[in-house]
């Protein structure tokens, strides 16, 4: 609507709409703890990644978090103890099964961070392709993910797209709400940068990545889709997304079904 | 219920007629521009003498003064027209109908000062304004069209939502929080193209009044202010026709008698044509956009004979976008009113209406998988009864109201390769039914009260079924209800008092209180409103909201009210107030109400009015110091924080010089304090991006508004019954970049860094307009 707003202003006479970088009065918090953990249904090295925020008017350098002790468990007994790689980086090869419920449990200086994640059942990603869209004029190409929802129970996607293994900054989350038991394809508008977005080229490389996640999940990247590329003073009031980690850590613990797949825009 | 207090409240008033009327008899009639035969709102009927009583016409030009037997000079006033004086011999009830002549010499108007009332200073009622339709015409607005809602937003007390914004804030209020009734009908969404235009065709509007606070016990619904505008009822003793020219819209009004002096009829039709400008476009996919709003007014009135006149009004307006290939929006309020006046006697006076209005809006995606058609619909039918009892002292007002709506929150219809389900919303059905009485007392010279009360009760209808959620927002029950019955009921009772106590004829101070409640909300989680916002009922997860305000106000006016000074200071405590949880769904949720958060608000401030009102040069300055504050357990650690409409400051100064009979200039000028938003206090990385961490809820501020608008009216040369006037317009004089928004971006000169971006709507915007009458 915001852009329809400003097309509308462009349109109507000779006036200009117009940006420019402003300076705004704000205060820099001090550090919380991120915490990014993913369990995949693919054998991998899974990651639970743990970084702190920096201040606004910081540099984009976030501290990586060392010494931290981080242990996953699951609903059928399991339990396995990830190590730190490299700084901030604990991993673990293992396998998720989709129906089994994750728990995170992360130990930094003595203060304990808990999650939980249901994963659930893999929706087969079908294909990717490419479709061709006009939108104000311009015929636009678009990447595209294929699959069937199924009927019989409630799900949630997200997607990761790159192009030429540039990732795309938009976040792609979906429920089907909407849409249960359709046959889908799901549009994904590539970002290049903040500013604008141009789409694909003939030869350029696109590979989509498919999570089937659980609803807190869908929850997350929904509240944080809806402020990115507004800021203030547009669209919902931002806010920290509600985070499925206790203690007030900021970020995530999913546990989700993981596809992958690779195409050529024509 | 209802029904009980009225008939006996009824019966009582014309018992106590019988009694107290002996030795004293009525004055009544109708006064009415010579002119048109329009009657005149709020005109003054004076009479000379000792007791110096005097009143003022209501909204169908009605007055009724009871004195006691005598001779008195009655003088009949009201701004702008010729004042008259009758002798007149009071031993029985007397008819006195009247018509008033237009002063069109300006220096007629100046000297008058009898002219001059000091009905602000008066009158026990507080917070009201009332737009007078001829300096309307002179107040620059955006690209020339005359606009009422941009011109009370130049009023103390009162903020825009900005620009691209709909809706605006009353004394901390929110955007649905205020009652917008056109001749009595609900108008739901007031803007055209996103809030750049009003649905208010100033051409077929007669009267303009915004009550802030104190609003009497007739009006009800809305908790933080009451727009009552009136339609024109149109010229009944020749044909006329009005009409202009603008840069993107077009005007054209014909009135005239159905029956000379009896009956008259008025229709009022604009349109714009930006989409004509987009047609030219070379671009294939611009020249098959729309983007276009068309809006018709229409009146007509019967007077049967002396006690009775009829009247039906109707309002249909639409707005149309639309991107080829893309997607279609269009949405419009359709309203019809039909009023019976009837005179019992010459102090009892009723208005019957019957009112049906809608707001409906639909959407289309035309995109080949996700192609739908959504469409919403909040529908009114409204029955009111009022009643005016004009005793010596008393102007007693009481009646009863029951509105039924129906909301279809959304219907999703779809084509057979949409991979969009369609789906039906199930609807809701509300009624709502008051009973109010007010007393207007004229206690002494020096004292007046207005005080009434009002009995507000809504009711929650079936079909349906109602859910009752945890606080996780997963359902705990539900129950499903029959056609007809009533699921859930809430009575509230709204006190409303104000009181005015004059000093001398140019001083006086009031105060006031008054309760006012709530049942139909807007939902919306974007901070800006857009004509997809979502209307719910008050059920048995939400409350009424409830709104307490107390102002207190001191009123002056100098130079035989040549000016009016005042200063007000409220004080308003909300209770019920709605926000949202975080990733809230509310569009076509059918657990919509699973994502609502309930707190509580508090807003307080003071108001500053400086106004000439006559003379070369004429015009107002206001000025608002004010905070608006929401407090909800759920969000900013249950502390309370500044409502986005929270500005410190507001400045408003309007300027209109008459330097000859041809020229007029004039300037408004507007500053305020930016919008309460959230910045981010920090930063992180998620999935390989820079995310924002946020600390208080609208700590920040988005940069001050401010911005001058210039116009000049030059009046055609008279030549006889055609007149024509050019309105020459320049929006945003200084050019000045005002926020729209504001993103956080990567420094382009150094993307490891951050920088806030703002985005800004206008800049400097000429126009023209040419007018016609004839």
């Amino acid at each position: 609507m915001k852009k329809l707003i400003i097309y509308f202003s462009i349109l109507s006479c000779c006036f200009i709409s117009c940006k420019k970088i402003i300076e705004v009065d704000t205060n820099n918090a001090e550090a919380q703890i991120v915490i990014e953990g993913k369990i995949t249904d693919k054998l991998a090295d899974q990651q639970i990644l743990i970084t702190k925020t920096v201040g606004y008017s910081d540099q984009n350098v976030f501290p990586k978090v060392s010494g931290a002790v981080v242990m996953v468990t699951d609903d059928k007994g399991s339990k396995y103890t990830f190590t730190e790689k490299s700084p901030g980086v604990y991993t673990q090869a293992m396998r998720g099964i989709p129906g089994n419920t994750y728990y995170l449990n992360v130990n930094v200086d003595g203060k304990v961070y808990t999650a939980s994640s249901k994963m659930p059942n893999n929706v087969k990603l079908d294909s990717i392709g490419v479709t061709l869209n006009s939108f104000f004029g311009n015929e636009r190409k678009i990447a595209a993910a294929y699959l069937v929802d199924p009927a019989n129970e409630t799900n949630y996607y997200h997607f990761n797209l790159y192009v030429n293994n540039l990732f795309s900054k938009r976040i792609y989350v979906s429920n089907d709400r909407l849409t249960n038991g359709n046959k889908l394809r799901t549009q994904l508008y590539y970002e290049e940068n903040d500013d604008d977005d141009k789409g694909l080229k003939t030869g350029d490389k696109i590979s989509i990545e498919m999570e089937c996640i659980d609803s807190n999940i869908f929850d997350y990247w929904y509240a944080l889709s809806q402020q990115s590329g507004r800021g203030p003073n547009q669209g919902t009031t931002p806010a920290n997304p509600t985070s499925n980690i206790s203690n007030n850590a900021l970020g995530y613990f999913s546990a989700h079904t993981f596809q992958k797949l690779n195409a050529t825009v024509p | 219920m209802p029904i009980k207090y009225y008939f006996p409240l009824f019966l009582l008033l014309f018992f106590f007629t019988s009694v107290s009327a002996q030795n004293k008899y009525t004055l009544s009639g109708t006064i009415r521009d010579a002119g048109t035969g329009e009657t005149l709102i709020g005109a003054t009927v004076k009479i000379s003498g000792s007791t110096g009583a005097g009143t003022l016409t209501n909204a169908y030009g009605y007055f009724a003064l009871t004195q006691a037997e005598g001779s008195y000079t009655v003088t009949i006033s009201y701004t702008g027209y010729v004042s008259i004086s009758k002798t007149i011999n009071l031993i029985k009830d007397i008819k006195l109908n009247e018509e008033l002549r237009t002063a069109n010499d300006l220096a007629e108007v100046t000297v008058s000062a009898n002219n001059r009332k000091n009905e602000n200073v008066k009158s026990a009622q507080m917070g009201l304004e009332r737009v007078d339709m001829k300096s309307l015409n002179s107040i620059p607005v955006l690209l020339g069209e005359k606009d009422i809602l941009k011109t009370i937003q130049l009023l103390p007390g009162v903020k825009s939502g900005g620009e691209g914004n709909t809706g605006f804030y009353v004394r901390g209020g929110a955007a649905d929080q205020n009652l917008i009734i056109l001749d009595e009908a609900v108008v739901y969404n007031s803007s055209h193209l996103l809030g750049f235009f009003s649905t208010f065709n100033a051409d077929a509007i007669k009267d303009v009044s915004l009550y802030k606070g104190g609003m009497p016990a007739q009006y009800g619904g809305r908790l933080s202010s009451v727009l009552d505008v009136k339609m024109d009822d149109g010229n009944n003793k020749e044909f006329k026709f009005q009409g202009g020219i603008g840069l993107i819209a077009s005007r054209l009004k014909a009135e005239g008698p159905i029956v000379k002096d009896k009956g008259s009829f008025m229709v009022s039709f604009r349109r714009t044509y930006i989409d004509l400008f987009l047609r030219a476009s070379p671009d294939s996919s611009i020249n098959g956009s729309t983007l276009n709003f068309y809006d018709i007014n229409a009146k007509a009135n019967y007077k049967i004979n002396d006690k009775n006149t009829i009247y039906i009004s109707g309002y249909f307006g639409k707005d149309n976008i639309g991107v080829k290939d893309l997607f279609e929006n269009n949405w419009g309020n359709v309203t019809t009113t039909i009023r019976l006046n009837h005179i019992f006697s010459d102090r009892l006076f009723s208005n019957t209406s019957l009112i049906y209005n809608n707001y409906n809006y639909t959407v289309r995606l035309l995109n080949d998988v996700t192609n739908f058609k959504a469409t919403s619909l909040v529908r009114d039918f409204n029955f009111k009864e009022d009643f005016q009892y004009f005793s010596n002292k008393h102007t007693l007002r009481f009646g009863l109201n029951a509105t039924h709506h129906r909301i279809s929150p959304i219907d999703i219809t779809t084509s057979q390769e949409s991979q969009v389900n369609s789906l039906t919303q199930e609807k809701r059905y509300g009624l709502e039914t008051a009973a109010y009485v007010s007393d207007e007392w004229a206690v002494t010279d020096k004292l007046n009260f207005l005080y009434g009360v009002r009995l507000a009760a809504f009711s929650l209808l079936g079909p349906g079924s109602f859910s009752q959620y945890n606080t996780a927002g997963n359902i705990v029950s539900t129950e499903n209800v029959a056609r007809g019955k009533f699921y859930k009921n809430y009575f509230n009772l709204e006190p409303r008092f104000s009181v005015s106590y004059l000093f001398n004829e140019e001083n006086s101070v009031k105060a006031s209180y008054n309760r006012n409640t709530q049942n139909i909300h807007i939902l919306t989680n974007a901070t800006s409103s857009s004509p997809t916002d979502q209307y719910v009922l008050s059920s048995n997860n939400i409350k009424p909201e409830i709104a307490d305000q107390i102002a207190l106000g001191y009123f002056k006016n100098l130079d035989e009210n040549n000016y009016e000074f005042s200063g007000e200071v409220y004080y308003k405590w909300l209770q019920n107030q709605i926000d949202y949880k975080n990733a809230a769904q509310l569009l076509a949720n059918s657990n919509v109400e699973s994502e609502l958060l309930y707190g509580s608000g508090r807003a307080y401030g003071l108001e500053l009015f400086f106004k000439k009102k006559f003379g070369k040069l004429n015009g107002w300055v206001g000025y608002t110091l004010s905070r608006t504050e929401r407090k909800f357990a759920e969000l900013n650690n249950g502390n309370y924080f500044p409502a986005r409409q929270d500005r410190t400051h507001d400045i408003s100064v309007v300027g209109i010089y008459n330097l000859n009979k041809r020229w007029t200039f004039s300037s408004s000028f507007i500053y305020s304090t930016g919008n309460a938003v959230t910045f981010p206090a920090g930063k992180y990385v998620i999935n390989n991006q820079t995310a924002y961490y946020y600390t208080e809820r609208n700590a920040g501020r988005m940069p001050y508004n401010m911005r001058l608008d210039l116009s000049a009216t030059l009046e055609g040369k008279n030549t006889g019954r055609f007149q024509s006037s050019w309105n020459f317009g320049v929006y945003n004089a200084l050019a000045r970049k005002n926020p729209y928004s504001i993103e956080f971006i990567n420094d382009p000169k150094d993307p490891s860094r951050t920088v806030a971006e703002q985005t800004s709507l206008f800049g400097l915007i000429p126009s023209v307009t040419w007018n016609f009458k004839f």
